[in-house]
């Protein structure tokens, strides 16, 4: 998202500003927001929603769950703003409790191969990639593989955190977030292999 | 796949999971919802939710919907007459009762004691698992209003806490309404 909302008010005036100002305004609207600002914290929301929602789907593979997860994550920032120390920038703060989101909504749930959208029915792929249909072949195959190893790929091959990162994100050890990865590369060819 | 193949998959496949995007927008704007949901009192931490009364709150809706099954499991095709009550004015409070503030009215006392003795009398026409269920509801009910009393003695002026009191005592008098009304089809089986 290239534009952010300038005064975090309902108006939806959006104002595109260079990324220092970006920053600047990102820890002002933080600070607002923990002062219980929510006209700030819908700022915060319009900026990071896309990112929200896209690691959301990419995690659950089915777009309504994706909405609610992403929805839930905001409300859980909105009651944890005050732990928010500004040691990582608010993105991937978010990130984190959009994963832990996912995870607690997954253990409560079976709902995982209740599909209900396939995530290659939502997913635009990007244009300046020109093999689109292997982009839209990964997406099918990441969607069917098993929960431990899309999270393990989509948090580290998609969104490029580190094993570490990875692990202390989805709970496991990094060489469990190393032997998932494996395990979900292996399977992913397999799937591709045989499309082809 | 030899082991040169699998490495030209494995950079292509890190290529292409590296190009797909990372923003997404959802086909509806989530924020009225959000904002619903923070503009609520229960929306910022530390509020009534993560104090102990929270989790009677929690035990009143478990009863209220354990008494929901207790209703299915135990229920009798046949017509119910239900015991007719007024239930409206079951809880009333009471200055200067209770060591605390709240106690109840006598009208629903009244109630209560009728109903209660119809249920002993009652319950020998429900099986014994049913009987096990509807006595454990009962136990788990009146322990929760129990531990909603002693929070209100704490916070006479918590309105949380007096609503959830209100609610179980109606969860109480309804599950035992429901018994009498599924005893009476019983009997009424029972004699043709």
């Amino acid at each position: 998202m290239d534009a952010i909302l300038a005064t975090g008010t309902q108006g939806m005036t959006r104002e595109a500003l260079p990324v220092t100002q970006q920053i600047g305004s990102e820890a002002a609207l933080v600070e607002r927001a923990q002062r219980a600002d929510s006209a700030a914290f819908e700022a915060l929301y319009r900026m990071h929603i896309d990112k929200v929602y896209g690691l959301c789907l990419r995690m659950t593979g089915i777009a309504a769950e994706a909405e609610d997860c992403a929805q839930e994550a905001f409300i859980q920032a909105w009651s944890k703003l005050d732990k928010f120390r500004g040691d990582s920038a608010f993105g991937t703060w978010m990130h984190r409790v959009a994963v832990n989101t996912v995870l607690g909504r997954m253990r409560k749930s079976k709902r995982e191969h209740d599909r209900l959208q396939a995530v290659s029915d939502v997913m635009n792929a990007p244009d300046s990639i020109g093999d689109s249909s292997s982009i839209q072949d990964l997406e099918e195959a990441m969607n069917n593989l098993p929960r431990g190893a899309r999270h393990v790929f989509v948090l580290h091959a998609v969104y490029g955190y580190s094993h570490d990162e990875t692990g202390g994100m989805l709970g496991i050890a990094a060489g469990t977030s190393k032997a998932q990865l494996h395990r979900a590369k292996r399977l992913l060819a397999q799937q591709l292999d045989k499309d082809e | 796949m030899n082991e040169s193949d699998e490495t030209k998959f494995d950079e292509e496949l890190t290529r292409l999971a590296a190009a797909l995007p990372t923003q997404v927008s959802p086909d509806r704007d989530l924020w009225p919802a959000i904002e619903q949901a923070i503009n609520t009192p229960a929306g910022r931490a530390n509020t009534i939710w993560n104090t102990p009364w929270a989790q009677a709150a929690a035990v009143v809706l478990l009863v209220a919907g354990s008494s929901g099954i207790t209703y299915v499991a135990v229920r009798d095709d046949g017509p119910v007459s239900p015991v007719v009550i007024d239930t409206a004015n079951v809880f009333e409070t009471v200055s200067g009762d209770f060591g605390r503030k709240y106690t109840l009215g006598n009208q629903y006392l009244d109630a209560h004691s009728e109903l209660q003795n119809e249920l002993d009398e009652k319950m020998q026409f429900l099986s014994p698992e049913a009987r096990q269920v509807v006595t454990k509801n009962l136990q788990t009910i009146r322990a929760a209003i129990k531990d909603i009393n002693q929070a209100l003695a704490a916070e006479p002026g918590n309105m949380l806490l007096q609503e959830l009191l209100l609610s179980a005592y109606h969860g109480e008098i309804s599950l035992m309404r429901k018994v009498d009304g599924i005893a009476n089809s019983a009997m009424r089986r029972n004699d043709i």
